[in-house]
């Protein structure tokens, strides 16, 4: 991890405690430097804009009053911050399958607006996301049908029957790539000694 | 079910992985978390793999969320008023985010191909392109088109902006793996007409995307974007 890395998540990790102590202005940078990249986290899954600006709200409100749970020994505060919104975003895009499935489920791929082909793809994003370099390594250890269906889950939030369907693979192909594609993620992780 | 301990350890690993991941059904994943708030096993295998996959999130490009999002935690929370919205200092390109954001510009390309597109009967309706430039709010301010063999760019400002007597708002293409290229001046209010140097289905090609800078009056001394950006928007084809 660069120093720089280090350093912004030192002051990350300091902003956070004060926010624990109700520091209004700790909160306040907290946010400045975070709130970009949490939010295009969240519009990326849920990809309306008025829901994810909800979840950064909801995400900060709880910030706010559960900063003190946060421990540093767990996982970059960076990290911790994303997990809230990620788990936010898919629960709210699940909660809108549950509403829309029996209805409109078919009709509903057809309007589904996607991301452009241009940009750089959810594959490339995994790799180049993943900032420690044991990380990276892992993510490009992963067999191509694996790397491709954990990246479209992870940047689009698909779930196994719609990973099927945009890889036109069967239903139980798609979840074993998932399920094994996860494992040896971990496996690999936990060998080059990232915990978390 | 009659699992062995490892077994029953590997079994939650996979389900808690998936949880992160997402790929759960909904119904399942609600289960889960239902178990995962009794059962201190369960929710610590559920963390653990949050954290893993936040982790992997590093690369997506910022987007900076509308100054509304901040003022309504600080009212929910009755935090005092601060400058806290302020930008953080990116370099333009770099925190564009763009190519996240365009996929939103499909939503207010829609109303407006229903709305000004299709008033005029086109001559030849599959040879038009055509962006929708919106602000980060997602509202739609100026629709740009053109005829894939015309030589010029239609610029109508369907939005309002306020634009200061001593500044221009300058068009630029952003062309796939190359620098932005400056297509001109657009105005505020009304219609303009961009000329271009070749057919705007030559000057377009393999450009996804455009974007609106704020730049000194008469536009970038530099050639290159001086000012924010302030609009963004997909260009489309429309059949």
């Amino acid at each position: 991890m660069s120093a720089q890395t280090l350093d912004r998540n030192a002051t990350l990790a300091d902003l956070l405690a004060r926010t624990a102590l109700a520091d209004q202005q700790a909160f306040a940078e907290l946010y400045r430097s975070t709130s970009s990249h949490l939010y295009a986290v969240a519009l990326r899954i849920l990809r309306e804009p008025a829901a994810a600006e909800e979840v950064l709200q909801e995400a900060f409100v709880s910030v706010w009053h559960h900063a003190s749970a946060y421990a540093p020994s767990k996982s970059q505060p960076r990290t911790w911050l994303t997990s809230i919104v990620r788990n936010r975003c898919l629960d709210r895009l699940r909660r809108r399958d549950l509403n829309t499935v029996t209805l409109t489920r078919d009709n509903d791929e057809e309007t589904e607006i996607d991301l452009p082909a241009d940009g750089p793809s959810p594959v490339d994003m995994l790799i180049a996301g993943a900032e420690a370099q044991s990380v990276r390594d892992c993510v490009q250890a992963l067999d191509g049908g694996q790397k491709q269906a954990i990246a479209l889950a992870f940047f689009q939030g698909l779930t196994h029957a719609e990973l099927a369907r945009q890889l036109g693979e069967p239903l139980g192909t798609v979840k074993s790539w998932v399920r094994r594609g996860l494992e040896r993620l971990k496996q690999c992780l936990e060998r080059g000694g990232y915990a978390r | 079910m009659n699992l062995s301990r490892a077994d029953r350890s590997a079994r939650l690993d996979a389900l808690a992985a998936q949880y992160a991941l997402g790929t759960l059904s909904p119904g399942a994943r609600r289960r889960l978390a239902a178990v995962a708030r009794a059962d201190f096993a369960v929710g610590a295998a559920l963390r653990d793999w949050e954290f893993r996959m936040a982790s992997l999130a590093e690369a997506v490009p910022g987007i900076a969320p509308a100054p509304r999002v901040w003022e309504r935690i600080r009212r929910q929370l009755g935090l005092a008023a601060g400058e806290a919205a302020r930008d953080a200092p990116t370099s333009w390109w770099a925190s564009l985010g763009l190519w996240r954001g365009l996929a939103l510009a499909g939503f207010a390309l829609a109303f407006a191909l229903g709305a000004v597109l299709l008033a005029p009967v086109a001559e030849r309706p599959d040879e038009r392109i055509v962006a929708m430039l919106s602000a980060q709010d997602a509202k739609p301010v100026l629709l740009v088109s053109a005829d894939r063999a015309g030589r010029f760019l239609t610029v109508k400002a369907v939005g309002t902006i306020a634009l200061p007597a001593d500044r221009s708002l300058e068009l630029w293409a952003l062309p796939e793996g190359k620098d932005p290229r400056s297509l001109g001046l657009v105005p505020a209010v009304g219609v303009a007409r961009i000329p271009l140097g070749a057919p705007a289905g030559i000057t377009l090609q393999s450009v996804p995307a455009l974007a609106v800078s704020l730049e000194p009056a008469g536009g970038s001394p530099t050639g290159k974007a001086t000012g924010p950006v302030l609009y963004t928007g997909a260009l489309q084809t429309t059949y």
